[in-house]
């Protein structure tokens, strides 16, 4: 189970890439990110998987049991913290597009390229 | 054609990467030694039901209000960059008719999204869930309201308010975590109350709130701008 | 005591409220932002202040009340508290500089600027691995957006590929540290760190992630294209911040991580770390825009500082002291450099000309360069000398000629830039405007500099010892600059001669030192006397002349290698400053200044070695080598060399010289050349007799010294510029000292004194007074001059003694020269060379003849029918160097004496005896004090017999035409001396064919030529700069893991 989803979280950073790296839309691009993002929020969770455990919210204080029944609580808070950078980032990047369009009025990733050397 | 390659070769290399980091992975049998430190304590030091909840609030909190920064700063950013001049705003844009149903409904829908919201927020502490996912989906009340009315501006003052009382208010409580209990964000400020009830887990579900109502009100700030942004002249 | 939390708390705080001020409050948001930062500034510099006087133990603040690993924790340590205070001061002055800027765009770009510098803070101070990547992002997003204060389209295109740059280096950073937590079973830094990632084969994998993250974020060569358009594109306010702020930050989250690995991977570190500081300066000798430069440059300063962190298993304890002398200065100067660009705001760098309107600005330009490359008295000086030190005690040659080879490029570029705004023409350069917020900040940072220097040179091995008296004194003339001419050149002088009194008791048993402590200050305030002759107040003149004289003087006293090098590298400055002030001298102040640093560069590598072989400072170290001890007495020469224009390193002088002002040249060739004399003999006395190497150097540099006089004198013969035909004579002077030194036997010793000190008499008359006659004149080309006999006879009698001393023509000094250089050849049986130099002193009388010809005698030209002997003040200082001349031909004794007693102990067979006033050897003998007085004898009674023949002489007018030529119309092809000696030219002109300057401008081409090539990755496009990117981390890890 677990290793089906990394595996899958790391073909989703592949393809976020590859999204990167080759298109020439910038909003494709920004795409590429978000799916770059996605593939690594599913590479945390899954290392954080336990073996048959459930998710980390507890009906009864009770320590002993508590450390045997739920999965890793760790990566998941730390999911919830990337998410909301990716979003911040995404964000910007789009409005960075915005005005890039505005500038020259493409999208094309070619048509960027004043600084140079 | 060369570069097509290239990035090929690169993907390649980055493959065999994740291939490695695959390989190191090798599952979980149990709990690693911080992971069972929470799960051990976490209820009863904090004093939520979801654990989850409580790293991201309590233990790890200061993350979360950097994560909060963050949003903040995307905000403030989207907000200076996509600001209009006077002379450049667009006397009379056309405007795309809403349909008689997507108005009718949002209406409707509007305020169920946000007490949806306001729920979620609230109830953090005890359920999967908390400010962010509260902020986002009162964000999308917004996001409705604007779809649904073009001329619909969102109120800066409003929207500023909210802002800025719930990033202070977070602040705040996290000093008060220095002055009255063990340090910046500590949540036993208040009494740790009755393990699964509302009023519990010391401050958490005020933090929780500031939370949703910040995430809430610079989420719209931003739609708010991208959509106001389109009242600019080319 | 304000704990530290409060730093992020109130900025925070205060950044949320912002939001509220609304618009009655809204002119109050920018100075809430100033206090805020005042306070942030505030909390870490009481907390620097505390650790420095060692009152409190490392603060650890636990976050929620729990302890670590199970929250976050901050640490506040010394290392802390300095980072965060040079950040935050930054950020403070930054806010300053920004002030109207950000008041333009609302207080929005004022929460950010806040936030930014917070959560560089947070950077620094947090223990924890994933708040750590937090607030990594949090200062990403904010200076994407800061970037954005200059609202055009290179600032956008620049952000987009700043924010597709660090959002690939982000994940592969959250990767890694997912990846650790997963090994290790907790967030915290120091358990990672315990968790030893890097020993297992599994979990290594997590430690390349993050160091390959980390150091991406620092923008290494070549994968760093986003990184520079940051830079070229952003209001150079925010590029300050990037590059003094950010890069502080992120080097120090290297330096926290640095031992996550392991040595393998610190290796890496400091292999990446030097391939970016080459590299980048490398290609920032092609750049012309200022802001771009400063990009190559701050990157390259910051590869070096991660070279630093990665040797820092081999640098020990040392490590901290030279990191942070080194980042303080790129820290200050970078900040200092970036606002200056910002407050003129030129494209090209050529227009920074437009400093010179106001020379203060200039002054601080200055202070930047130097401080950048390393000179003294700037803390990078002492950074760098620990460096090579500490470098070459561990016997890492690599990693010593990474650092100079890359400091000389970073030379390269800072001294052209230098140059242009000190000499380029400024008319046409549009005004800008100095407003106080942004002149201030640039200020504070020049102060920083001068004063963390002097703060922290106690700290290094012998820098207490260095004597800081000379240097108060140009800055005390610094402060009098406005007063008139006569003012300070009296000060100038009265501070020389009180400082001779000063000093001779120090020196007074020490011939050698006071032989060249006379040249040095006797020569000082003869030359400086010239200078009454100047009107106006001639900025800037006597601070830097003083520089040079405090430099020389440093070099006397000076007991240990740092001091030596400290007062060397301050005597370089010094003497560029004045050799550029000439006409055109910008091209030749600037080779002067790379043939000086590559000069000093190799005297350094030489000083590491004698450190190296016996852990002494003092100068008596370069007596025991035994590491490379051949490699280190050539690096010593050659480094001497440069400064004595010996052949293959002269090309320098004979521009540097020649278009030098009137009173320069005798400075800079009569006396500032002894400095590398008496480096030669320090080196020469010093060296292992006995070793093969130093006998098989003294053979060359004997062979280099004969050529350099062949060369000089062919060459001086040829010219037609008056003062270049006196360069080229200086370069031959100098190579007979050098021969006569590298015959190492008592005689060739006391000829190299006797033409040392000669040189000095000679050349500063011949300087000066041919100085003053170019200016009278109004040209350089001798065959324009002509007849001046008449007009200035004083002048005549002048160059006429000298001219008797360069020849050797009995009874003057220049024949004792002679008689014992001959001598001293005979007996060491150096044949070949010694029919060189027979040749070139004959080839010496063409020139000279040439001179005095030309000049002073021939026809008048009609348009000097008016002129005048020179000044008086020229005159006197020569005709009291003449008196010079005289004492010294007439009684050599007096000095040749004692020199010979206190060289005889280094050589074994004491050649020379004397008889009351003669000289025996055993080739002959010599009088000095006889022949004076039969050569005087013989000269008053045949000048008595011509004046009782000229009564009866007709006297011819020039223009009487039964007597005389044609009228000269074209001045060079009816002047009789007019390439005069165009048929030797034709037949040995191959001798002087330019053939070094052609080897160094083919090596110079080929550098920028490499640097050109390079720079085309560069290509503009942001998805290759992300390709770029992703290679770097695929490369790397081949390399690194590859195998597994």
């Amino acid at each position: 189970m677990e290793y089906i989803a990394i595996s899958t979280g790391f073909a989703l950073m592949l393809l976020g890439l590859w999204g990167i790296l080759s298109q020439k839309n910038l909003i494709k691009i920004v795409l590429g990110f978000t799916i770059f993002d996605t593939g690594i929020n599913i590479v945390m969770v899954s290392i954080g998987y336990v073996k048959g455990k459930a998710a980390p919210i507890l009906d009864v204080i009770n320590a002993s049991e508590a450390a045997n029944k739920i999965v890793d609580p760790v990566p998941q808070a730390l999911v919830l913290t990337a998410i909301v950078i990716g979003l911040g980032v995404t964000a910007l990047m789009l409005v960075y597009v915005l005005k890039l369009h505005r500038e020259k009025n493409s999208l094309d990733i070619n048509s960027f390229k004043d600084l140079k050397w | 054609m060369i570069k097509k390659w290239i990035i090929l070769g690169i993907l390649a290399g980055m493959g065999l990467i994740f291939f490695d980091l695959f390989s190191a992975f090798r599952g979980n049998e149990t709990l690693g030694k911080t992971a069972d430190y929470y799960a051990r304590h976490g209820a009863e030091e904090v004093g939520a039901s979801n654990i989850v909840t409580a790293i991201v609030v309590t233990y790890r909190g200061f993350d979360t209000l950097g994560e909060v920064t963050i949003l903040f700063l995307t905000a403030a950013i989207i907000s200076f960059v996509l600001k209009i001049r006077q002379e450049d705003i667009l006397p009379n844009r056309p405007i795309r008719i809403t349909s008689e149903l997507l108005d009718s409904a949002s209406q409707v829908i509007v305020p169920v999204i946000f007490m949806v919201g306001i729920y979620i927020f609230v109830n953090g502490h005890l359920t999967p869930g908390g400010g962010f996912p509260g902020g986002a989906v009162i964000a999308s009340g917004v996001l409705l309201m604007i779809l649904s009315n073009p001329n619909f501006s969102v109120s800066h003052k409003v929207i500023a308010w909210v802002e800025s009382i719930s990033g202070v208010g977070f602040v705040l409580l996290g000093v008060m975590g220095i002055l009255f209990a063990g340090g910046f964000l500590d949540n036993r400020v208040l009494g740790l109350g009755d393990f699964g009830k509302l009023f519990s887990a010391g401050i958490i579900p005020f933090i929780y709130s500031f939370i949703g109502l910040k995430v809430g009100a610079e989420l719209s700030n931003i739609l708010g701008a991208i959509s106001h942004a389109q009242n600019e002249k080319n | 005591m304000v704990g530290p939390i409060y730093i992020i708390a109130v900025a925070l705080g205060l950044a949320f409220v912002m939001g509220l001020f609304g618009k009655s409050l809204k002119n109050l948001s920018e100075w809430a932002m100033l206090a805020g930062l005042g306070f942030m500034t505030f909390v870490s510099g009481q907390w620097l202040l505390e650790f420095m006087n060692n009152t409190r133990a490392v603060e650890t603040i636990f976050t929620a009340g729990f302890k670590p690993p199970y929250s976050i924790n901050l640490q506040m340590g010394i290392q802390e508290a300095f980072f965060t205070f040079i950040i935050n001061v930054v950020g403070l002055l930054g806010g300053i500089y920004l002030f109207k800027d950000l008041k333009q765009t609302g207080p929005n770009a004022m929460m950010v600027f806040l936030v930014f510098v917070m959560s560089l803070n947070v950077v620094v101070m947090t223990r924890d691995m994933f708040n750590l990547f937090v607030f990594l992002e949090v200062g990403s997003i904010a200076t994407a957006g800061l970037i954005l204060l200059n609202n055009n389209g290179n600032a956008l295109q620049a952000g987009m590929k700043y924010l597709i740059a660090t959002g690939i280096i982000s994940s592969i950073l959250l990767v890694g540290i997912i990846y650790a937590y997963y090994f290790s079973g907790s967030l915290n830094i120091d358990d990672i760190l315990a968790a030893n990632l890097g020993a297992s084969k599994v979990t290594v994998i997590a430690v390349f992630l993050i160091y390959v993250s980390v150091l991406l974020e620092l923008k290494p060569f070549p994968a760093n294209g986003w990184g520079i358009d940051v830079y070229t594109a952003a209001n150079p306010g925010i590029g300050a911040l990037v590059s003094a702020a950010s890069a502080s930050a992120s080097l120090f989250v290297l330096y926290k991580l640095a031992s996550l690995g392991g040595a393998e991977w610190l290796n890496y570190i400091a292999i990446i770390g030097g391939i970016t500081f080459v590299g980048s300066n490398l290609i920032g000798t092609k750049q012309e825009s200022p802001n771009r430069l400063l990009g190559y440059s701050s990157i390259g300063q910051i590869g070096l500082l991660t070279m630093i962190v990665g040797l820092s298993n081999i640098l020990g304890e040392k490590m901290i002291f030279i990191a942070s002398g080194i980042l303080i200065s790129h820290y200050a100067a970078k900040a200092g450099l970036f606002w200056l660009s910002g407050i003129i705001n030129a494209k090209d760098i050529k227009g920074w000309a437009a400093l010179r309107k106001s020379p203060f600005l200039l002054f601080l330009f200055g202070t930047f360069v130097f401080a950048l490359i390393g000179f003294p008295p700037f803390p990078s000086f002492f950074g760098k000398w620990e460096l090579i030190m500490t470098l070459a005690t561990g016997g890492h040659w690599a990693w010593m000629v990474t650092i100079l080879v890359g400091s000389f490029i970073e030379g390269i570029y800072l001294f052209r830039w230098l140059g242009y705004a000190i000499k380029l023409d400024h008319d046409e350069l549009p005004d800008f405007k100095i407003e106080w917020n942004k002149i201030f900040p640039v200020w504070i940072m020049a102060i920083v500099l001068y004063a963390v220097g002097v703060y922290v040179s106690p700290l290094t091995e012998g820098g207490m010892f260095i004597n800081y008296l000379p240097l108060m004194f140009v800055l005390f003339l610094f402060a009098i600059d406005f007063l008139p001419i006569y003012i300070k050149n009296t000060v100038s002088i009265g501070g020389i001669i009180w400082y001779m009194f000063h000093i001779y008791p120090v020196l007074e048993n020490d011939l050698l030192r006071l032989i060249f402590a006379g040249i040095f200050l006797i020569g000082g305030v003869l030359t400086l006397m010239a200078g009454y002759n100047k009107k106006g107040t001639r900025k800037g003149f006597y601070p830097m002349a003083m520089m040079m004289y405090a430099g020389l003087i440093g070099i006397i006293e000076s007991s240990s290698m740092l001091e030596f090098f400290f007062s060397w590298e301050l005597m370089t400055a010094g003497s560029y400053f004045l050799i550029i002030r000439g006409k055109r001298s910008l091209p030749h102040g600037y080779s002067y200044m790379l043939f000086s640093i590559g000069g000093a560069y190799a005297i350094l590598f030489g000083f590491g070695l004698a450190f190296a072989s016996g852990f002494d400072t003092s100068l008596a170290a370069l007596g025991d080598i035994n590491i490379l001890p051949t490699l280190a007495y050539s690096l010593l020469a050659v480094g001497f060399m440069t400064k004595t224009a010996s052949l293959g390193l002269h090309i320098w002088l004979p521009g540097a010289h020649g278009e030098a002002e009137s009173d320069v040249s005798p400075m800079v060739s009569a006396i500032l050349l002894k400095a590398g004399v008496f480096g030669l003999m320090l080196l020469f006395l010093y060296m292992d007799r006995a070793s093969a190497g130093a006998n098989n150097l003294w053979y060359v540099l004997g062979w280099v010294g004969a050529l350099t006089t062949l060369v000089g004198n062919m060459s001086a013969a040829f010219q037609e510029d008056a003062k270049r035909l006196l360069a080229y004579s200086s370069i031959a002077q100098l190579g007979y000292i050098l021969f006569a030194l590298s015959i190492m036997t008592h005689l060739g010793w006391l000829a190299g004194f006797t033409y040392t000190i000669n040189h000095f008499l000679f050349k500063a008359i011949l300087f000066l007074v041919v100085g003053g006659i170019v200016v009278k004149l109004g040209t350089h080309n001798m065959y324009e001059m002509g007849g001046m006999i008449k007009k200035m006879p004083f002048s005549f009698i002048a160059v006429l003694i000298s001219i008797i001393v360069i020849g050797g023509i009995p009874p003057l000094s220049g024949f004792a020269g002679k008689w014992l250089f001959y001598n001293a050849i005979l007996e060491k049986g150096w044949y070949f060379q010694g029919a060189l130099i027979f040749f070139s002193g004959i080839v010496a009388f063409l020139y000279l003849y040439k001179l005095i010809h030309s000049i002073f005698l021939g026809q008048l030209k009609d348009n000097h029918r008016t002129v005048k002997e020179i000044s008086a003040w020229i005159l006197v200082p020569s005709y009291i160097l003449i008196i010079g001349i005289m004492i010294f031909s007439a009684f050599p004794h007096w000095i040749l004496k004692p020199i010979e007693t206190m060289i005889a102990p280094y050589f074994s067979s004491q050649a020379l005896m004397w008889d009351g006033t003669k000289a025996l050897t055993s080739y002959g003998y010599w009088d000095g004090t006889t022949i004076m007085i039969v050569v005087g004898t013989a000269f008053v009674l045949l000048l008595t017999w011509l004046i009782v023949l000229s009564a009866k002489a007709k006297k011819i007018e020039q223009f009487n035409i039964v007597f005389a030529a044609e009228r000269p119309f074209r001045p060079e092809t009816t002047h009789v001396s007019y390439n005069i000696y165009a048929g030797y030219k034709k037949a040995l002109g191959f001798v002087v064919a330019p053939g070094i300057t052609i080897f160094w401008n083919v090596v110079s081409t080929f550098v920028l030529e490499v640097a050109n090539w390079f720079r085309r990755i560069y290509s503009g496009n942001m998805q290759n700069y992300a390709l770029h990117v992703v290679l770097y981390i695929v490369v790397f890890y081949l390399i690194a893991l590859g195998g597994f």
